[in-house]
Formats: C-alpha cells, structure tokens, sequence
C-alpha cells in the first residue's frame, strides 16, 4: 500500500525535480499584455484609480467568465478550476457604479473611530427629557446600522471578482456601519441614559431592504432611499446636538453617510443608462419604501426624540414639532432630487406626501 | 499692528488655504476633499462669488467669479447675507472654534440663515461629505484678523 496519496506523491516528485535544477518559470511570462506597467503617485497618494487603467482597466459587460476567484487582468490557466457557483452577479450593470473606486479610494483615507475621534470628556450632563430623547435617537440610529452593514455584507460575497472596486467599496461601507453602530451605542451607554426603545417602524422598511429580489433594487432601496433619509437625520442630529460630542459624531456620520448615497445614485444611473426597461419594477419597490418611511417618521419613538430636542426639552415639544417640519420635506426633496440625477423621475408618481401639515395638527 | 484682510476676497482665501497648509498634518489625518466650493456673499448691491477648489489636503485654486455660470460644473454654493458670514467667523474667531450654534450645519441645515446648494443634489451632496474637514477650513479664520465691507 502506497504511503502517500497520489496528489502528495506528484508533489515530491516535483520537489525532486527542482532540486535537479528542472524549473518551471512559465509564469513569468504568463502575461505579457499586463507587464510593464507604471504609475506615479499623485496628491492624494497612489489611489486604486490611478492604477486601474489600460490593461487593468475595468471592461463592460460579463466579469470574468472562468467563475474563478482570480484578480482582474492577470493570466488565467485554461486548467484554473471554476470551483464556486457563488459568484452570481457576474454583470457589470448589476452592480457597477463609476465612482466606486473613487469612494472606496476616499473611504479607507477618511476613516475614523469611536475610540479616540470622539472628545468624549467634554459628555454633559443633561437634563433627564433630553437625555432620554438623545438616547431614543441613538437607539433607533443604532438598529438601522445594523442592516446598513447587513445589506452589503449579503451581496458582497456574490460579486464577480472582475468588479473588486465595488467589492472593496461596500467593504468600507461594513465598516462604516459597523463604526456608526458602535458610537451611536456607546453614545447611548456613556453619559446616565441606556438604550431606549426598538422600532417596529424600522423593521418594515429594514425588511423590504434585506428582502429585495434582486442587487440593485436593495441599493436602491437602501443606498439612494433609506440612506438618503438618514443623511438627512444625521444633518438634523448635528443641528439638535446638545454638546461638542454629539456635533463631531453626527459630522464624521453624516461623511460616511453621503459616500453610500453618491454610490447608490451612480450605480443606479449606470444600470438605468443601460437598461430602462429595469425602471418600473425599481419604481415599484420604491413605492413600497415610501410607505414604509412614512409610517416610521410618524412613529412616536421616531418623531418625539427630535421635537423634544428640537424645542429644548418635553415642555415645549409642539414647539420642537414645528421646528423640525421642514427636515421632511427636506428628506423628500433631497430624494427625489438624487433619484432625477440617477434617471428615475419620480416626481409624478411619489406615493406619500411632499410635507408633512405639522402646523395643523398642532393648531 | 496687524492688517486686517478683507472678506470676502481672494486674498482672505488665500490666507485661509494657508492656514490649512500649516496644519497639512492635522487635514490629512481627515482624509482629501475632492470638490469646488462657491462662497457666495450676498451684499446690498448683489452679491460677491469666491470659486475656492480643493485637491486632495490642499487649496489647489482660489477666484472671484462674475456669475454662477463660470464657475466649474463641479461645485455647490454656500449662500448667505454679509451679516450672517460676519457673525459666523467672528464666532469662530472669538472661540478658535464655532460654538454649537455657528457650525457650518447648524446654520445651513434649515436653508435660514444659511442655503447650500449645487447644479444637481450629488454635487450639494459634496458638502455633506467633506463637511468636517469644511468645518476645519472655515475654523482657519480664527487666526485671520478680518474686515467686512459691503
């Protein structure tokens, strides 16, 4: 009976080859198209741009078609194995967005942490109705990070390796959520309050995000529609910030948050350039997603928080309800605006009001 | 004695991208701003334009602009009276730092005192992306003695 496996027997049969000087040297020159090239770094450093061009440069159309998990433009054997069926978004228009290496380039420069970023000894403490409502936003904040990070890491995985610089821009956009949830948790733990309440508003719309039939309508869903959103309510954070610490998180959230957007909107336009056909069924999702955004920015755990910030305490919260009416307009505009620049018009068709009468309710 | 340099002028911008340079460290560590910002200053007779383009860590171009329209496609506005940018920079300058209420987007988020905006929201949307590192350009004048002239 042979001592090894014949895998094993080949492999020292190779290594006694080698020891006799018989190399084999082929991938040397495996290559050629892909030798020589040179970059130099320019101001901001040597970026992913700067290196993709010529024979690296990302081509329209399928991914590569081996099914393989090999780099884009290197030589692959005709024997290299297409092991995995995983690789299913192999398309470019599914999931390609023209600025991806562009964010992902700006994403790993501009990262930060909750750790030492954050000047968390300037904490106040602050009476009890704000606290709780600063805890409540943070509550609420923390439960959409969760999927923000959950969306991308469901399809990362699924993406032909030819497209990396999407692969490596929802790769910054795990961490980023990943951060956003660790500080807006931390901020809820750190100063006398804890996490408040849970929002089944949330789940509704969270759901329609993670259960989206296709790579694309979930982008759209999540990067353009749901993202937008809480840019806006990142802006609306920094505006109510109670003190210095909460500005600077709200800020460096609100950075993060607008590279995801600016993704979304170019991803978006790159596959309706391509296939307009594609828009009513997107139309008809987003459809869902207003419903469900609106049910949410009326729910009590999502709306009392800001208006009580935004009057400067419970007292005076019909006030802060005023104050705030404008920021959903602002969400709705702000929407419909990148979805005109991404090719979907969806000024006609919007499924939920453009305001909110916030004045008459508390008339 | 110190001249004071007048806002808004190429040259107040100037002294403010000099600012940014001396403290190149403390801009990198925030990450490169790729966008062209309008300062729009609205005054009694008009209003005066400063085109400021940023590149990487760095100012990479200041001017004045006769209208909107020479400016590059690239760009959002801020916008606000004399009055509004006086009273934000002297914030910051008594400060060294904007207090809660003098914040880029304190004043901007409610479009009063203070409106941003850009030829398509993805370029407005640049404000947002950048705004720390904006925030840190504009906290620059803290060390700028300033005049204001209509």
């Amino acid at each position: 009976m042979a001592r090894y496996t014949p895998d094993v027997q080949a492999g020292l049969d190779r290594i006694r080859e080698m020891a006799k000087g018989n190399f084999d040297l082929g991938w040397m020159d495996s290559n050629p198209d892909g030798w020589g090239h040179k970059v130099a770094p320019g101001p901001s450093g040597l970026r992913m741009v700067d290196i993709e061009t010529g024979h690296y440069a990302p081509k329209a159309g399928l991914g590569s078609s081996a099914g393989t998990m090999a780099p884009r433009g290197c030589f692959i054997p005709e024997d290299t194995p297409p092991c995995l069926d995983m690789y299913v978004l192999n398309e470019m228009t599914e999931i390609w967005s023209e600025n991806a290496a562009a964010l992902y380039d700006e994403a790993v420069v501009r990262q930060w942490n909750s750790v030492t970023d954050i000047p968390w000894d300037k904490l106040e403490e602050l009476p009890e109705d704000l606290e709780k409502a600063m805890c409540q936003m943070c509550t609420g904040l923390t439960e959409v990070e969760f999927v923000a990070g959950d969306m991308p890491a469901k399809w990362m995985s699924r993406i032909n390796h030819d497209f990396h610089e999407v692969k490596l821009f929802l790769a910054t956009q795990i961490m980023d959520e990943a951060r956003h949830l660790d500080v807006f948790r931390k901020r809820a733990l750190a100063n006398g309050g804890g996490l408040l309440s849970a929002s089944p508003g949330q789940e509704e719309l969270l759901a329609a995000i993670l259960t989206a039939p296709d790579y694309t309508t979930s982008s759209a869903l999540m990067h353009i529609f749901g993202e937008g959103f809480v840019l806006t309510l990142f802006r609306q954070g920094e505006f109510l910030a109670p003190t210095e610490v909460e500005k600077r998180i709200f800020r460096l959230c609100m950075q993060d948050e607008a590279r995801h957007v600016a993704y979304g909107v170019k991803h978006l336009q790159y596959l309706i350039e391509r296939h307009p056909e594609r828009a009513n069924e997107i139309h008809a999702l987003l459809d869902v997603g207003e419903q469900a955004i609106f049910k949410l920015t009326l729910e009590p755990q999502t709306s009392e928080p800001r208006a009580i910030l935004a009057g400067g305490g419970l007292a005076n919260i019909e006030l802060g309800m005023v104050r705030i009416a404008f920021i959903y307009r602002k969400q709705v505009r702000e929407y419909l605006n990148r979805m005109k620049v991404a090719g979907l018009d969806r000024s006609s068709r919007i499924t939920i009001p453009l305001e909110v009468p916030v004045e008459e309710l508390v008339a | 004695m110190t001249l004071s340099i007048p806002f808004p002028s190429e040259q107040w911008f100037a002294a403010l991208a000099g600012r940014m340079a001396e403290r190149g460290d403390e801009f990198r560590s925030l990450g490169p701003v790729n966008c062209t910002m309008v300062v729009k200053v609205d005054v009694d007779i008009g209003s005066q334009l400063i085109e400021v383009d940023f590149e990487a860590f760095e100012v990479k171009s200041i001017r004045s602009l006769a209208s909107l329209d020479s400016a590059k496609p690239d760009h959002f506005v801020i916008e606000a009276p004399l009055e509004v940018w006086r009273e934000m920079l002297e914030n910051i300058r008594a400060n060294e730092s904007p207090d809660l209420e003098h914040t880029l987007n304190f004043l901007t988020f409610p479009d009063d005192p203070m409106v941003v905006s850009g030829p398509d929201q993805l370029k407005t949307d640049a404000f947002y992306r950048y705004n720390e590192s904006l925030q840190r350009f504009f906290n620059g004048a803290s060390s700028i003695a300033t005049s204001y002239s209509a």
